[in-house]
């Protein structure tokens, strides 16, 4: 009887270990462990035995059936491991299935950006419409009455309104500076906000000049604050745009609205200040002017230039989108060129 | 303007050891932009002086001869050359192997090589004048004549950059950053700046002093308000004849063409000190008389290529007794000029009032050396620094020269700005305090006297810096801090108070629109210019009868300012169809029209300015694409948590095809449209064999909300049940219809898919269905799903003629 047993035993854990898939399992399972197997039939034929005997065949017996369902357990999981949903293997170096695609223009992503961090810093964004008057594009920001950039050489006058002044000379807004009055006589001081937009000059178009452009101004009006608190503005931007400190310098620079005025300039990122075509072999590349507001702003925002000072930096998005990427013409930004603006996803 | 530091060095010691590129780095932080370092000599590197031992005739060539000519190395060496005026013993210009050179002196400069002529060796070559740049110090009609530097002290070998002066540095600099100081339109004014920033004295223009006790020359200022000061020097003993090589020198660094000592000695001291001087012909002034007046309208003033101008009596004018001669501060005429037979001059020292020359040279759209200093605004004193440098030179290159007769009529004296500025203002605008000594040092270096009392600085403005340029305190403490240079103040933190959040809806809408149309619906973001081609205008149908133009367009067919965004999306797809066949693009911008607006002041009107947004899908599918803009459309409110806008068909856009089009409303109000593009607004804007699906939305007019608006609703404790029903309905049945007669009845309706063709009646349509149903309070049971169902299309039966179809 033992002897049948060990045979029921070595024969089971074969059978077991040759299964090869799960509804073999199952079968093999009824086989071994179920009403009709073979340690049934052992166990039916039992009577005949000494109560002695029944106890140790009966022990055998069930020793032998825990460990056909442990070894059965321990295949199943191994089949079930080795399962896979597709029916044969894949090729995967194919191309995943595509995204939908589109993308803010790289000017946008700049400028959002750069609000992004403004409004960490407690700044408001505000915006200006493209057309505004003589009045708030020169008048207002202490341009000479015969300053060259009033003429239509420089700025897009209105058809009709180019020969009048001031408030009735209408044109395509030559800078934003304009809307700081703007903002400034609406909302007061102090202030602390800043304006992205389009700006238009008349010029004459070429890889690094563009009539459409884009500026994206910071302005602070504050009692007492020192012009140099206009650097912490402009690490931050920089930071921001490059993820890593930028080399700039602070040089003198002339404006009618600030006083006094100055240009920031980075090192060139695309030779690394060593000099080459796209900063003109200098090294540097002029990305922001800035100053402090000139008194006679303040005064035609309805500010006291005694009590309240402030400052602008006024960033040329179209520059630092071209240093942030290396495009090497400005004139793409209004292409609407697709194989350009696919590039910025 | 071209500085050459020679020049600066003859009136500041600079500190030894100071590269060129450090003073421009220098200048460039604290005074003006220096654009170009340039080396001069450059051009003149491997040039030499040769002598001429031997003319030998060529073997092979009647006009060539070989020149054995002492290069100042070992050997002499063989020259081959064509020129007219070979001779032995001649000094001559070498250009050696490696030297560059204008061949006949036009186009491109050229490297010489060591070649064979016709079979013989050429050791470089013997040059002409035009063919090195030396045109300017040897003049010469013939072109075959080559230099010949007899009388000039030299011997072979000497580099010719030596001998013309050209071992210098010139620092180039935009004149249009120079608009705000006129100080520095001349080297001495430069020299100045450097001065102060290296902190080392300022030596004296010129020692030359004027005997003031001459008889007078006539002069009359007729409009004092025009002319602030005319002084008039008479000399004898001028001709007209070469300047010597250095005033040569320093004008051609300087971008100056030299012309004769006379107008040479007039160019140099404008160039030295930024005041313009003008010599006329003694024998020419009528009368011995100058005078300043105005012309009289239509009075004609002869140049000296024989056109005439026509003034107005706006324009002031240089005049002798009988007619003008000059327009005054901006050019001469042709009877100042001077000739060969000048004998003496009248040297013209004046200074004219920065807005009547503006006003002149506009109209006359002429800017010259002289009448761009003059707008600038040019102190009356600074006729001193020039008429001293300018005699002082006359005194060197006409020794035998005599003054006659002088005169100065000195109306209006520019006068020193008094500007009062407190130490409590510079500490807190600069940020740091600076010593009272340092402050002194840098003003009175930069030519202000100051005075110190009680915490005030009295500061008397410099004369060429008082015409406008410093007027107040605060331009004063811009001197100190850019002196002291900009970089060096420490970027100070900024103090702020929080006070209230700021939420800006409207920044946050259009940030989720944008996002929301390109990340999510794929579009990509596209800028146009605001001006439009009038192409797509008449292509899109554009009324242009209410859009703004532009006075000077950038070209004359791009005058129209856009008043919507149509038109340059139709230019956007025209070009990008060359390359991609389906694309989908969007733009947000503002668009004009004429009316009446004032957002800041009453006095300010403006045309009407809206922001507008404006979305294309090309595809090739007409039906596609428009369902997919129309999607577009309707889930834009959803994600972009703005008011609800509708698709209603109210009237057709221009641009939109007579079968497809939708308007989009807001509150009862048309903000927009959505079409396919007509057959004809293709073809018009050259878009071929594809379709368009375009929007528009006036973006001013969509309301965001000012938190989330949508209600949780509660999870279903039973299950929804589904089923999709596909029936026949005439053609003309809407879905509209369809979805409005059983929408009371279920829970959910959802269109599935729409049919129409082989596999139905021609007049009829298969539309395909879900309906979404549960019971309040119990599981649906399969009789309720179908008496459900049953209700339903009776419903559809009899309201929409359905009929449930078969397979």
């Amino acid at each position: 009887m033992k002897e049948r047993l060990e045979e029921i035993k070595t024969k089971g854990i074969e059978r077991i270990e040759n299964v090869k898939n799960i509804t073999e399992l199952e079968q093999v399972r009824k086989d071994l462990t179920g009403k009709k197997s073979e340690l049934s039939k052992v166990l039916k034929s039992m009577n005949d035995l000494s109560s002695e005997e029944k106890k140790s065949i009966g022990m055998l017996t069930t020793e032998i059936k825990t460990s056909f369902v442990e070894k059965l357990n321990l295949k199943e999981e191994e089949l079930i491991a080795s399962l896979s949903v597709l029916e044969e293997p894949i090729d995967l170096t194919l191309p995943g299935k595509k995204v939908n695609e589109g993308a803010l223009h790289p000017i946008t992503q700049m400028k959002n950006d750069l609000n992004d961090a403004f409004l960490s810093l407690g700044f408001e964004v505000y915006s200006e419409d493209d057309i505004s008057s003589e009045k708030y594009a020169f008048d207002n920001l202490n341009f000479a009455k015969d300053h060259p950039a009033r003429q239509s050489m420089d700025t897009y006058w209105l058809e009709g309104t180019e020969a009048k002044e001031g408030a009735e000379r209408l044109c395509l807004r030559p800078h934003l500076t304009g809307g700081s009055v703007r903002y400034l006589q609406k909302h007061g001081a102090p202030a602390r906000f800043v304006y992205p937009g389009g700006a238009y000059r008349n010029e004459t178009t070429d890889a690094r000049h563009e009539r459409a452009f884009f500026q994206y101004e910071a302005l602070i009006v504050d009692k007492d604050i020192s012009f140099s608190s206009g650097m912490v503005l402009i690490q931050t931007i920089l930071e921001k745009v490059f993820g890593r400190k930028i080399n700039t310098r602070m040089r003198e620079g002339f404006f009618p609205f600030t006083e006094p005025g100055y240009e920031i300039d980075m090192e060139c990122l695309v030779c690394c200040g060593k000099g080459c075509k796209v900063c003109n072999h200098n090294g540097w590349i002029e990305v922001m002017p800035g100053g402090v507001i000139h008194p006679n702003v303040l005064k035609s925002a309805g500010l006291n230039p005694e009590e309240w000072t402030g400052f602008y930096i006024n960033i040329g998005l179209d520059r630092l989108v071209m240093m942030r990427y290396g495009i090497d013409d400005v004139r793409l930004f209004h292409s609407a060129d697709l194989r350009f603006l696919k590039q910025f996803k | 303007m071209r500085v050459s530091l020679n020049l600066i060095k003859k009136y500041v010691d600079l500190p030894k050891n100071l590269t060129d590129k450090q003073i421009a780095y220098d200048m460039t932080l604290r005074t003006v932009e220096v654009d170009k370092v340039e080396d001069v000599s450059l051009k003149y590197h491997d040039i030499v002086v040769g002598k001429i031992l031997e003319v030998k005739k060529h073997p092979n060539a009647d006009r060539l001869k070989i020149c054995i000519t002492d290069i100042g190395e070992d050997k002499p060496v063989q020259i081959v050359c064509g020129g007219s005026n070979l001779y032995e013993g001649e000094y001559v210009v070498v250009s050696k192997p490696g030297a560059e050179v204008v061949w006949h002196g036009e186009g491109e400069p050229v490297k010489v090589e060591e070649t064979k002529m016709r079979g013989e060796t050429s050791y470089g070559m013997i040059c002409a004048a035009s063919e090195v740049y030396l045109s300017d110090f040897f003049p010469s009609d013939n072109e075959n004549e080559i230099i010949d530097l007899k009388g000039i002290d030299c011997k072979p070998g000497d580099a010719i950059a030596n001998l013309i002066g050209m071992n210098d540095t010139v620092l180039e600099i935009d004149n249009k950053s120079l608009s705000n100081r006129p100080d520095l339109w001349g080297h001495y004014g430069i020299a100045r700046e450097l001065s102060t920033i290296y902190n080392v004295p300022l030596k004296n223009l010129s020692k030359y002093e004027l005997d003031k006790n001459l008889p007078k020359y006539n002069v009359e200022i007729e409009d004092t308000t025009k002319c602030n000061r005319y002084v008039a020097v008479e000399i004898d003993g001028i001709y007209e004849k070469e300047s010597p090589i250095w005033m040569k020198s320093l004008l051609s660094k300087t971008g100056q063409r030299p012309i004769n000592a006379i107008v040479d000695i007039t160019n140099y001291v404008m160039m030295a000190v930024g005041q313009p001087l003008h010599a006329f012909d003694r024998n020419h002034v009528n009368g011995e008389k100058i005078i300043v007046r105005n012309a009289k309208e239509n009075e004609e003033l002869l140049l000296l290529d024989n056109n005439t101008i026509k003034l107005t009596t706006d324009d002031l004018v240089i005049c002798d007794e009988k007619d003008a001669m000059a327009l005054a501060g901006i050019r001469g005429g042709k009877k100042d000029s001077i000739l060969p037979d000048t004998k003496g001059i009248v040297l013209e020292v004046a200074n004219f009032s920065a807005s009547a020359i503006r006003k002149t040279g506009k109209r006359f759209a002429e800017k010259t050396d002289a009448s761009i200093r003059y707008e600038k605004g040019i102190d009356t004193q600074r006729i001193d620094e020039g008429l001293s440098l300018a005699l002082e030179l006359i005194k060197e290159i006409f020794p035998d020269s005599k003054i006659i007769k002088y005169s100065d009529v000195y109306p209006n004296r520019t006068k020193k700005n008094e500007i009062k500025v407190s130490e409590e203002f510079l500490d807190t605008r600069l940020g740091k305090k600076i010593s009272k000594d340092k402050i002194k040092q840098i003003l009175i270096s930069l030519g202000y006297e100051v005075s110190y009392n009680n915490g005030v600085y009295d500061v008397m403005v410099p004369t060429w810096r008082s015409t406008g340029d410093v007027t107040i305190k605060d331009d004063v403490m811009g001197d100190i801090a850019r002196i002291l240079s900009f970089d060096s103040f420490e970027a100070k933190p900024i103090n702020i108070t929080i006070e209230h959040p700021i939420i800006q809806n409207d920044v946050l809408l259009n940030r989720r629109i944008e996002e929301y149309l390109s990340s999510r619906c794929g579009f990509y973001e596209i800028y146009t210019y605001p001006w439009i081609d009038e192409k797509y205008i008449h292509a899109a149908k554009i009324d242009i009868s209410k859009s703004l133009k532009l006075a000077t367009p950038p070209a004359p067919s791009l005058a129209y300012l856009r008043s919507s965004l149509i038109p340059g999306m139709l230019e956007a797809i025209a070009k990008n169809l060359r390359y991609y066949n389906e694309f989908k693009l969007f733009e947000k911008a503002e668009v004009y029209q004429k009316g009446d607006y004032r957002p800041s002041s009453n006095d300010e009107i403006l045309p009407i300015q809206n922001n507008y947004l404006t979305g294309c899908i090309v595809g090739k599918n007409a039906k596609e694409i428009f369902y997919e803009a129309k999607g577009v459309i309707e889930n834009m409110a959803r994600y972009c948590h703005m008011e609800n806008i509708k698709l209603e068909k109210i009237e057709k856009p221009n641009y939109a095809d007579i079968n497809a089009y939708l308007n989009v409303t807001k509150d009862d109000e048309i903000i927009g449209s959505l079409g396919l593009l007509s057959v004809q607004v293709m073809s018009d804007s050259k878009i071929k064999r594809t379709n368009v699906a375009i929007f528009e939305i006036n973006s001013d007019k969509l309301d965001t909300y000012n938190s989330r608006t949508n209600k949780y609703e509660r999870l279903p404790e039973l299950p929804l049940v589904e089923k999709d029903l596909s029936i026949l309905v005439d053609k003309e049945v809407e879905w509209n219809k369809i979805e409005e007669s059983i929408k009371s009845m279920v829970k959910e309706i959802e269109f599935i898919d729409e049919y129409k063709g082989s596999q139905v009646p021609s007049d009829k349509k298969s539309i395909t269905l879900k309906v979404k149903m549960i019971n309040e309070f119990t599981t649906m049971t399969s009789e309720q799903i179908n008496e459900k169902i049953n209700n339903v299309l009776k419903v559809l039966n009899k309201k929409c003629g359905a009929e449930l179809r078969t397979e």
